[in-house]
């Protein structure tokens, strides 16, 4: 095992645990109120009017199905699309489609570098027939994804500086992000167009970092992207940027989230376990001391009588 | 300190905390220019200046007006006090014990901005101020963020910052963040464009908890007139059970002359199906609404019932508004009236927020609940049961909806009140845009029963403008003479308080013939057998 080796796994290894660790974060928090936001995509039959099935009079006797094929054709145009951004904010597209559509590529590129690594150290004869195929797309996929990639960050870094909304708001990793994931284009790209060797190369890392066998020696370019892509994986799971998956929490436990609350169901015991907790809120109309929890302020009348002692 | 009047907003975040005499100031000529005859600056009514004695007893250094009008603090001693318990509060916002009612979407919202500003062309209030800075949705946003990351998220502080930006925490910042959090109507209009799914009205609106459930501050308004009112006398409207019922015979009485048969509102019937729940802000504005209500829920054959019982017969929680105590406490009286009479639904009235805050947000503040609907939903249902006869002739005069933020974007409640209008106002047209992707009336989260200082300026000037060019936009086709009679329909008594005082300040009615009321009235007045119409534009 190689320097090289100790260090990939040590980046997953950061990267796993810091994004579940988030993510565990985000669950354990206790059941909240509903916040839902239409149009809910789930509504079978409404979604297109942004309709709910309060609609219906007595709504609660009436069958609740989902229809989680909706949900998919909402979610997919926005990953792939940045569907949202087209539509709010179409001057800011192209550059952040390009920067999200180049990471999306490079990680297919990766998944298949990945397979195809696995394939080679199982002892598949890689240069001939539907794999050699294949091979032949890694490169392509390296040079379209780094340059959309590198052409979208580039823009977006122009744009931070300059647009009146944007500047107001950025904060010197905004900068330093867009520097980092460029970097990543670039040395991708840079490492496909000048490396001849660029697909037995790139397949030959995989698989001896998968075998934990040997590594072939790369192009100085090709270290630079690895450095800067291990760097990454580090870093990301800190920062805002992993929105990349705590927006399904965003859109799936908030925005579409409308379980009714059904006498006898099964929100009563998480909404029990939230009220029963101390509250230390400190305005005098709470009447809070550390004790009471959310059932003693909220029944019985201690508030109005707090709100007498203080006139 | 440099008075700061141009018609503009801050240049950074950093700028809330550095004293000034008024960090944003907005002039009308900058504001967007609504149509003819609305178009002269000259003509229009002025945004009034705030007194030099209001400026010297209030902290009015953010913008224009007061909102939520905050006293000045006696001594630099009280101000850091303040302060302090503004962080005591900003971490009690955070845990689970103290906010588990929000602490989840709030986190993610914290959390995961990318400060891409996708969100801010669609906030009616950021737009129609003729994009001042302090207006823009992620300017508070960005404030609260800051304040969370250096104060109480977990890491390292010098990274925290380098992520999001640095802010000062003093005094001048508490204060104007209080009042900016009453610039804001809560419609939630931005948090459907945001890609990533932040939602800067739920900040607004956890800021607002934060300064009245650790503060104790709050807009008179929502709190001691509000929910504290509604709790002790029965109602915000200060009506107690006396007035009250005295008020509603009065209405039935009138309803019963006018449309020629029998209307009685039944009072605290155990067992009945229906507990009727309506905002009693209607009975004193808008009485007909009630009465017509009364009169649809009779001519379907409903066992229904109201409350007599403190807070039974006002469905208003402005604790939705501001404070998820006092909004529990409100709500928990609905329910516990509700089944004391064994009804077996409340229907809540004409009402946005009410039945966003019984129907959807009090969901969870309890167990064991009692079926909640919406009277949208119900009317639709007796509209087209058949057993009313109905001439939509009588209805012959344009009509428009404006659906309330509450009842479309937050409930999805959206149909039934097009299907009602489609069969019963023949000159029914849609604003644009509507259902969903509406815009606030600039009454939301309480500023329709906001009007202290010059703040009803401000809200028919910024937050109600974009609404009032919508309804102008929405009648185009047709004569826009007073001769010609408009109505615009909004099922929401709040959204009726605002769009009445926008048409009163640009002069609507006379100038244009736009008059406004509810759905009810409209059914009701489309109804074959009533004697009188219930419309009586003389009288609107
Ligand atoms: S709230 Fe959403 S749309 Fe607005 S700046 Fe943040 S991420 Fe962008
Ligand atoms: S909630 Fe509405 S008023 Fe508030 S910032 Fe968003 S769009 Fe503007
Ligand atoms: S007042 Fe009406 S339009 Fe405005 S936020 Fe409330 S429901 Fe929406």
């Amino acid at each position: 095992m190689s320097i090289l080796h100790g260090l990939v796994i040590l980046s997953l290894v950061i990267f796993i645990a810091a994004i579940v660790a988030r993510a565990v974060r985000i669950m354990r928090t206790p059941i909240h109120l509903r916040w839902e936001l239409y149009p809910v995509p789930h509504e079978k039959g409404r979604a297109a009017h942004g309709g709910s099935m309060l609609e219906e009079t007595d709504w609660w006797t009436k069958s609740k199905d989902k229809d989680h094929l909706g949900e998919l054709g909402v979610m997919i145009p926005e990953i792939l699309l940045l569907k949202g951004v087209w539509e709010h904010n179409r001057k800011l597209w192209f550059s952040s489609w390009g920067m999200h559509f180049g990471l999306y590529l490079l990680i297919g590129h990766l998944a298949l570098v990945t397979l195809l690594g696995i394939l080679g150290v199982a002892g598949l004869d890689l240069s001939t027939g539907f794999l050699s195929i294949l091979v032949s797309l890694l490169k392509a996929l390296a040079i379209v994804g780094g340059a959309l990639g590198l052409l979208g960050s580039v823009i977006l870094f122009v744009m931070r500086l300059s647009d009146n909304g944007m500047k107001r708001f950025a904060s010197p990793s905004h900068f330093v992000n867009l520097i980092h994931l460029g970097a990543i284009y670039l040395t991708t790209l840079l490492w496909a167009l000048l490396d001849p060797q660029y697909a037995l190369h790139s397949v030959g890392l995989l698989a001896g970092l998968v075998s934990f066998g040997e590594i072939p020696a790369l192009p100085v370019v090709g270290y630079v992207n690895i450095a800067v892509v291990l760097l990454f994986f580090v870093y990301l799971p800190f920062t805002h940027m992993t929105h990349f998956f705590t927006k399904y929490f965003t859109y799936h436990e908030v925005r579409w989230e409308d379980e009714p609350n059904m006498p006898g169901g099964p929100l009563e015991g998480k909404i029990a376990a939230a009220v029963s907790q101390p509250v230390t809120w400190a305005a005098p109309h709470i009447g809070a001391d550390g004790k009471k929890n959310w059932v003693d302020l909220v029944s019985g009348t201690g508030k109005v009588d707090d709100e007498k002692k203080e006139a | 300190m440099g008075v700061v009047y141009c018609s503009c907003g801050p240049a950074n975040v950093k700028e809330m905390s550095e004293p000034s005499e008024q960090l944003a100031h907005v002039e009308l000529k900058d504001l967007p220019p609504l149509p003819p005859p609305y178009d002269n600056i000259e003509e229009l009514p002025g945004f009034k200046k705030l007194k030099d004695e209001t400026r010297e007893e209030y902290e009015a250094s953010l913008d224009d007006t007061l909102a939520a009008s905050l006293k000045k603090p006696k001594s630099e001693e009280e101000e850091k006090e303040m302060v302090e318990r503004f962080l005591s509060g900003l971490h009690k916002l955070f845990t689970k014990e103290n906010n588990w009612t929000f602490l989840q979407p709030l986190l993610l919202s914290m959390e995961h901005c990318a400060k891409c500003q996708t969100c801010v062309e669609d906030c009616p209030i950021y737009e129609e101020s003729g994009h001042n800075e302090l207006y823009r949705p992620t300017y508070r946003s960005e404030i609260l963020r800051r304040l969370y990351f250096k104060y109480v998220k977990n890491g390292n502080k010098w990274f925290n910052t380098f992520q999001q930006g640095g802010i000062e925490l003093n005094w001048t910042l508490i204060s104007r963040l209080f009042e900016l959090s009453y610039r804001c109507t809560l419609c939630r209009r931005c948090a459907q464009s945001c890609p990533i799914g932040v939602d800067n009205g739920l900040i607004t609106h956890e800021l607002r908890k934060l300064f009245s459930q650790e503060l104790g501050w709050s807009p008179e308004e929502l709190h001691g007139k509000g929910t504290i009112q509604q709790m002790e006398v029965g109602s915000s409207t200060g009506m107690n059970k006396m007035v009250v019922m005295d008020n509603i015979e009065f209405i039935d009485d009138d309803m019963t002359d006018r449309v020629g048969f029998d209307v009685k509102t039944p009072w605290d019937v155990e067992g009945a199906d229906v507990l009727l729940l309506e905002n009693a802000g209607e009975f004193l504005a808008w009485p007909e609404n009630h009465g017509c209500s009364s009169i649809l829920l009779d001519a379907a054959g409903i066992s229904w019932t109201m409350s007599s019982e403190l807070a039974g017969y006002d469905g208003v929680n402005y604790g939705l508004f501001y404070d998820d105590v006092q909004l529990a406490r409100v709500a928990t009286r609905h329910f516990e009236i509700a089944k004391k009479l064994g009804v077996k639904k409340i229907v809540m009235g004409e009402c946005g927020h009410e039945t966003k805050a019984l129907g959807v947000i009090a969901d969870r503040v309890g167990i064991g609940n009692i079926p909640r609907e919406s009277i949208l939903t119900l009317m639709r249902d007796i509209v087209f049961s058949g057993k009313i006869k109905f001439n939509p002739e009588k209805n012959d005069f344009p009509v428009t909806l404006h659906d309330p933020c509450n009842i479309v974007r937050n409930l999805g409640i959206v149909q039934p009140q097009r299907d009602i209008l489609n069969y019963l106002a023949p000159r029914f047209r849609e604003m644009t845009p509507h259902g969903v992707r509406n815009y606030c009336c600039g009454g939301g989260s309480g500023f329709a029963i906001m009007s202290k200082n010059n703040f009803l300026d401000w809200r028919n000037h910024i937050s109600s403008r974009r609404k009032f060019r919508q309804i102008l936009e929405a009648f185009q086709d047709e004569d826009m003479s007073p001769e010609t009679k408009k109505y615009v329909c909004a099922p929401c008594s709040n959204c009726k308080g605002s769009i009445r005082d926008m048409l009163d300040f640009y002069g609507a009615k006379e100038k244009s013939g736009i008059y406004y009321g509810g759905l009810v009235e409209l059914i009701v007045n489309a109804m074959e057998d009533a004697r009188e119409p219930i419309l009586d534009w003389d009288m609107m």
